[in-house]
């Protein structure tokens, strides 16, 4: 007998899982079919289908600037990001060191800081740098890069720590061993382990920075992110529909980009846990299964 | 460090350049927090109470509590706090009643399908949240999809108002923008669970009802409080979702803050409100800290 759940139970799990699936995905299907309702509200009835949305928005060159401005601060976040998120990583899980539980802490801060304060505090911040110290520059692009990175750093942290974890610590040790400096040992045999979660890492950091808003708002000046000029034009009934054709590519994308990474995630962490139970019995020797890995 | 020097078994030179290494890994994650994150909140405290002075035209040159004064005193400021603390406990508490079961059935029921359901929960959290908020504008909107479709069956003459423009609507969309993020902490603690424990209790006569309630729930419950405490957080200071989805009563604590900063050019005012939402946080986290789990990531 299952004694974590009754037959009746187990039904009941299931019936909450479907209920959760169709809260979590209706909304986003109808958003998909709506897209192509042949009518200037998004509502019944069906009037056909068209492509006209989709039309419309690759010929709004506001819109397609607000993609690009995104895609650039994304991609710079996501490497800027990525290269801090690495030598954190590594000083959590591999060393010791005095305070480690504040600086873990502290790295990990801005996971529980409402966005609306850390927008406001860099406003301040950026404003002091200017008017008060003088060294003047423009709000923009780098400075909403600025503060993705704040908020995608835990994130990324939190993706490669488990993995490195993972990685027996006698694969580097051994390489060390046999002459190999700190950086060649890093390069050939951690990073490549690492590698799947480093992808993870920069794009969930991607992905982040191109759906944040509200430190956009605060710290972006005059440059127009996709988000922010979606939510100038979400306020106007008229422009929804063509809105909703961006909206559907994106989420599309977005989901799609999201699944492969989880799969590919979940696949090499799979292999990387068949080759590394060599280790359970014979600590501290790589074979070459292992280092094939 | 003690335990850094019992364990170093080279000597100080070795000791010396691995303190540097240390050193060269963290400086530049440590510093980009300090500048960026830290030094920006401790501003924000000196500026609402003038130690620092001359960012927007309306600031008082000199040491105040003006700021505080005023929203600590004055309608409606703390009841628009209130109010947020009153949205960020249903929306915490629907999100954890919404993923429990689901968690509970992905970490002890489902077998090996659980890491492909826990992904397909999780995609939608990964995926924009505007056009989350969206989709649930085109859902609920006076002209949206329910109403119009109840309005051409003709169950309905007038659109239904309390589904849009609402408290349930703020409710309802930031409930759902949740719920995946909710499930995996409680999906985590659930499925490191000991099943060896709830046979013994089976053994011991207790039904699945009571195992659950005196065994399993109490186990999982780091899970529950960190779910609560990540949605909750991020919720009081929300102001997106009830400007786009609350109408007239969706003025939360947060639209206070960015209208006095926007419209209202009172920035040492909306300091002295951001900073209090940040002592706000500072105490839940002290509270609850312990559950957080931040610290098993570097131990």
């Amino acid at each position: 007998m299952n004694v974590a759940i009754s037959a009746r139970g187990r039904r009941a799990l299931w019936f909450s899982f479907g209920f959760l699936l169709v809260f979590l995905y209706a909304p986003l299907v109808i958003l998909v079919i709506f897209s192509f309702n042949d009518r200037e509200f998004v509502s019944f009835p069906w009037q056909g289908f068209t492509l006209r949305w989709y039309q419309q928005f690759l010929e709004n060159p506001f819109l397609l600037d607000s993609l690009k401005t995104s895609a650039a601060i994304a991609t710079m976040t996501s490497v800027v990001t990525t290269a801090l998120a690495i030598p954190a990583s590594i000083a959590l899980s591999r060393r010791r060191f005095f305070a480690k539980g504040l600086v873990s802490g502290v790295l990990l801060a801005p996971l529980v800081i409402p966005l609306v304060v850390l927008g406001t505090a860099l406003l301040i911040l950026f404003n002091i740098v200017k008017t008060l110290i003088g060294i003047d520059f423009e709000l923009g692009m780098m400075s909403i890069m600025v503060a993705h990175v704040v908020i995608a750093l835990p994130f990324a942290i939190l993706t490669i720590v488990p993995r490195l974890e993972r990685i027996p610590v006698a694969l580097e040790e051994a390489s060390r061993d046999l002459g190999a400096g700190w950086w060649t040992a890093f390069r050939t045999i951690t990073f490549p382990l690492l590698a799947p979660a480093v992808v993870s890492a920069a794009l969930i950091s991607f992905t982040i920075s191109f759906d944040e808003i509200v430190l956009a708002e605060f710290v972006g000046g005059q440059t127009t992110t996709f988000p922010r000029y979606l939510w100038s034009q979400m306020r106007l009934p008229r422009q929804l529909p063509q809105v909703i054709g961006v909206a559907v590519i994106v989420l599309v994308v977005s989901a799609v980009v999201v699944m492969l990474s989880e799969l590919l995630r979940r696949r090499t962490d799979t292999a990387l846990e068949a080759s590394t139970t060599v280790f359970d019995d014979d600590i501290g020797i790589p074979t070459n299964e292992v280092v094939s890995a | 460090m003690a335990s850094a020097e019992l364990t170093d078994t080279g000597g100080s030179r070795e000791r010396g350049s691995r303190r540097r290494a240390t050193l060269g890994v963290l400086g530049a994650p440590v510093l980009w927090i300090v500048l960026f994150f830290l030094v920006p909140v401790v501003m924000i405290a000196f500026y609402s109470v003038g130690g620092i002075s001359g960012l927007s035209p309306n600031d008082i040159p000199q040491f105040t509590v003006t700021p505080w004064k005023d929203f600590l005193t004055t309608d409606p400021y703390m009841e628009l706090f209130w109010r947020s603390v009153r949205m960020s406990t249903v929306v915490s508490i629907t999100s954890l009643i919404l993923a429990y079961p689901v968690a509970y059935l992905l970490a002890l029921v489902a077998g090996k399908r659980k890491y492909t359901m826990l992904i397909v929960i999780i995609v939608p959290f990964l995926t924009s949240y505007l056009l989350r908020i969206l989709a649930f504008r085109v859902l609920l909107g006076d002209q949206g999809v329910i109403n119009s479709f109840l309005e051409q069956v003709g169950l309905i003459d007038q659109p239904i108002t309390w589904l849009f423009n609402s408290r349930f609507a703020i409710y309802a969309v930031l409930s759902y923008v949740w719920v995946p993020f909710v499930a995996l902490p409680i999906f985590v603690s659930l499925e490191s669970l000991d099943l060896q424990l709830l046979e013994a209790s089976n053994d011991l006569g207790a039904s699945r009802f009571r195992t659950f309630w005196s065994v399993t729930f109490p186990l999982s419950l780091p899970g529950v409080i960190a779910a609560f405490i990540f949605v909750f957080i991020p919720t009081l200071g929300e102001y997106i979702t009830p400007l786009l989805v609350g109408g007239p009563s969706g003025f939360m604590f947060g639209n206070a803050i960015q209208s006095a900063f926007t419209t209202g050019l009172d920035w040492q005012f909306g300091s002295a409100m951001a900073m209090f939402l940040v002592v706000a946080v500072a105490v839940l986290v002290a509270f609850f800290g312990r559950y957080l789990n931040v610290r098993t990531v570097a131990e």
